[in-house]
């Protein structure tokens, strides 16, 4: 350990230790504005962001969530959720993933639909190691399986649970 | 004694346990873990090879919940998600239902809102204080927290009727006026805490034997909290100005001056001094509020007595005192919705601890641990 | 065999200085005067309990102040907060880990009937401790204040010892 433990100076810490400002720079979230990703190969629909509450959504094949999570990865968003939405009637599963950006105003969801019969779907935790307890937690919830997941034991149902509380035909 | 054991992580990092090794289990009832959190950790000697948190001890169903009771019942629960910051968390939820029904909120509402909001921040950052502190082993600054604390308390309870679940907002607006003896004791409160803070200082940040303790502690990278999606105190202490309030503004914070704290550490310390700094940060923002308070009315006129929301999806974010707090609301145009999705921010913030104490000392993953500042009903739900 | 001399003048002339009295009632006082309870913070009631232990209405007050982490050291549970069906084990080896006499108190609503959780088609929380172990003092509330914890504490005082210890303070 270094001996000589710095100085905190001066009476406000965040003036002498802060990081260089930054912050000024954001722009605030209109609706209509420059798609920041309008570069990628990804259909991005346009949503405005005062009535839904985010700005960029688009559906994508389920084979492609990996792909699509890796590009945004690279553009810098970080992984807000996953989680699933069962439409019954339909017979199918819907994965929801939220992503926001650290320094724009900037919120992506991403949707994709899986049969109900057979809910499987590959897992981003590859690309996003935050992934693990979203899709864990999925996994408790909705009984979707993640392919390639390192570990899919209840995480928040007991260790020995087999039910999915949240799908709409659960009865406890 | 802080550093890592770089024969150890060596090792680990190639997946193999080396020499030999036990399993420690750590709660789920132990003081250390604030509530009932459980971590399995694999121990070499005082070392940690893995430690896995094992969560769901206090799963409530909250979003099963919301699938059960119209938005009006279901507004309670959020005040119990996180009741630490209760305010922030119902204010996500109003916002989700105003934001899809279209609610307009008066002015005067969104303002009382910001000012109750950073009270609550600061209570929250203070019961953290004190129980962080009790964590490294000092117990007489919990007293001196909660002291304080019991003024704000005092200050809420008046105008909500609660000391720690409010649920004091409404769809368009709030339930209650405030009058002048609010305001006069809020700004009581506000020249009280300054010095105070200046007290806290010399008495617990500057202490040597405190910061040897933490400096260098449990140290998180921006990357990781990015790839984790941590948020709030831990990842602006790790250097990035993110903060739903300026990235995102939501309610009346346009209309305020005030900075984001960010410390470029990345260790215990740095979440810590993000921490103090952003409750004189709250204070600014209150006394601001105080001043500029618009008159008029409180809540919005006719709101439906029955809400429905459009079909559709809606979301809203706040920045709750751990972090970004969000609410997913799927509507099919009924009464009650078809799903509801709470996502929390201390259970992606204790998601990166896997791997942010690795080869860390048991006593320093505990300081990590409690530099996070977990509520374990926010991560189970 | 000489008859029994007649000591109760000795005994009206120390009566201001010495009271006599069953050992289980001195053994009732001496528990009632210093409870300690296991810390044991499961959910939101928990933050209250703690604001009694702290700074305004100090426990200390009424000698439950000393919180032990271990149950080999505590005589009281205050069970604060919600209990699930995957907690329920562990709290049930806690109270067993206690040593006799112990006492529980239950406190909010969560503890004593599953308060807010409990709706039709519930699959996690057990609605009420007293269907694990059995309770003395129930403390109604969500939260309740600190001052009913207080209220709880004396009545189980009361309850060991028969007789309360402190006033009732009536509201004005
Ligand atoms: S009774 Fe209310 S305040 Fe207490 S733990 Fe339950 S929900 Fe929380």
């Amino acid at each position: 350990m270094n001996p000589a433990v710095p100085e905190i100076p001066g009476d406000s810490p965040l003036k002498a230790a802060q990081a260089p400002a930054e912050q000024a720079a954001v722009t605030p979230a209109v609706a209509p504005w420059p798609n920041p990703l309008a570069h990628l190969q990804i259909p991005f629909r346009a949503v405005d962001y005062e009535v839904k509450g985010y700005h960029l959504e688009v559906t994508v094949a389920p084979g492609e969530v990996v792909a699509v999570a890796t590009q945004l990865d690279k553009e810098g968003l970080a992984l807000d959720t996953i989680t699933g939405v069962d439409w019954m009637a339909e017979g199918q599963m819907e994965v929801v993933y939220d992503y926001f950006h650290l320094a724009k105003p900037l919120r992506v969801v991403v949707r994709t639909r899986i049969p109900r019969d057979k809910p499987e779907i590959d897992t981003i935790s590859g690309v996003f190691p935050g992934a693990n307890w979203h899709e864990r937690e999925t996994h408790d919830f909705f009984g979707i399986k993640f392919l390639g997941h390192p570990d899919l034991t209840p995480f928040l149902l007991p260790e020995d649970a087999t039910y999915h509380p949240l799908r709409k035909d659960f009865v406890a | 004694m802080t550093e890592k054991a770089d024969f150890l992580t060596g090792d680990v990092a190639a997946g193999q346990p080396p020499r030999e090794t036990f399993v420690l289990n750590l709660g789920p009832q132990h003081p250390a873990t604030h509530g009932v959190l459980r971590v399995k950790m694999t121990m070499d000697g005082e070392y940690i090879v893995r430690a896995e948190p094992v969560c769901g001890y206090i799963h409530r169903m909250q979003e099963k919940m919301g699938e059960n009771r119209t938005y009006a019942q279901f507004l309670p629960n959020t005040s119990r998600i996180d009741y630490l910051s209760a305010m922030t968390y119902t204010h996500a939820f109003v916002g989700a239902v105003e934001r899809a029904a279209k609610i307009p909120v008066p002015p005067r509402a969104e303002y009382i809102r910001v000012i109750t909001s950073e009270l609550n921040r600061i209570s929250s950052h203070l019961v953290w204080w004190g129980a962080f502190l009790l964590d490294l082993g000092g117990f007489t600054p919990l007293l001196y927290a909660f002291d304080d604390r019991e003024k704000i308390l005092d200050l809420l309870e008046a105008i909500t009727g609660a000391r720690l679940t409010y649920c004091y907002y409404r769809f368009g607006g709030l339930c209650n006026d405030v009058d002048d003896s609010f305001i006069k004791g809020t700004r009581e409160f506000v020249a009280h805490m300054r010095p105070r803070l200046k007290m806290y200082r010399g008495l617990v940040t500057e202490n040597i034997i405190f910061r040897k303790r933490l400096e260098g502690i449990g140290p998180i990278s921006q990357e990781m909290c990015r790839k984790y999606g941590a948020t709030g105190p831990v990842i602006r202490g790790s250097g990035v100005s993110y903060d739903v309030r300026r990235v995102e503004p939501y309610s009346a914070y346009p209309e305020f001056d005030f900075e984001i704290p960010t410390f470029p550490g990345g260790d215990s310390m740095a979440r810590y001094l993000v921490r103090m700094e952003e409750m004189v940060q709250s204070l600014r923002i209150i006394e601001q509020a105080l001043d500029k308070l618009p008159a008029g009315p409180v809540m919005a006129d006719k709101v439906p007595r029955v809400l429905k929301l459009p079909a559709g999806d809606y979301c809203y974010a706040v920045e709750a005192a751990r972090g970004r707090f969000a609410v997913r609301i799927v509507s099919d145009n009924k009464e009650i919705p078809y799903r509801v999705k709470l996502r929390t921010p201390s259970l992606s913030n204790l998601s990166l601890f896997e791997e942010a104490s690795k080869g860390m000392l048991l006593p320093d993953a505990l300081a990590l641990m409690g530099s996070l500042d977990l509520v374990i009903p926010d991560i189970d739900r | 065999m000489e008859a029994p001399e007649d000591n109760s003048q000795l005994l009206k002339d120390c009566s201001p200085y010495v009271k006599f009295a069953k050992l289980d009632e001195l053994l009732a006082l001496g528990r009632a005067n210093s409870l300690w309870p296991l810390t044991f913070g499961l959910a939101c009631c928990a933050i209250e309990m703690m604001a009694a232990g702290a700074s305004r209405f100090d426990l200390a007050r009424f000698g439950a102040e000393v919180f032990r982490p271990s149950p080999r050291q505590a005589d009281v549970m205050i069970v604060a907060g919600t209990v699930n069906k995957k907690m329920a084990a562990a709290i049930k080896t806690l109270y067993d880990q206690m040593p006799e006499p112990k006492w529980v108190i239950a406190m909010g609503n969560c503890a004593i009937s599953g308060g807010p959780f409990v709706f039709p088609g519930q699959y996690a929380v057990i609605e009420g401790v007293d269907k694990l172990f059995p309770v003395d003092v129930f403390i109604p509330g969500c939260p309740p204040r600190p001052e009913a914890l207080i209220e709880g504490l004396l009545k189980l005082e009361e309850k060991l010892t028969g007789k309360r210890r402190w006033p009732v303070v009536k509201p004005e």
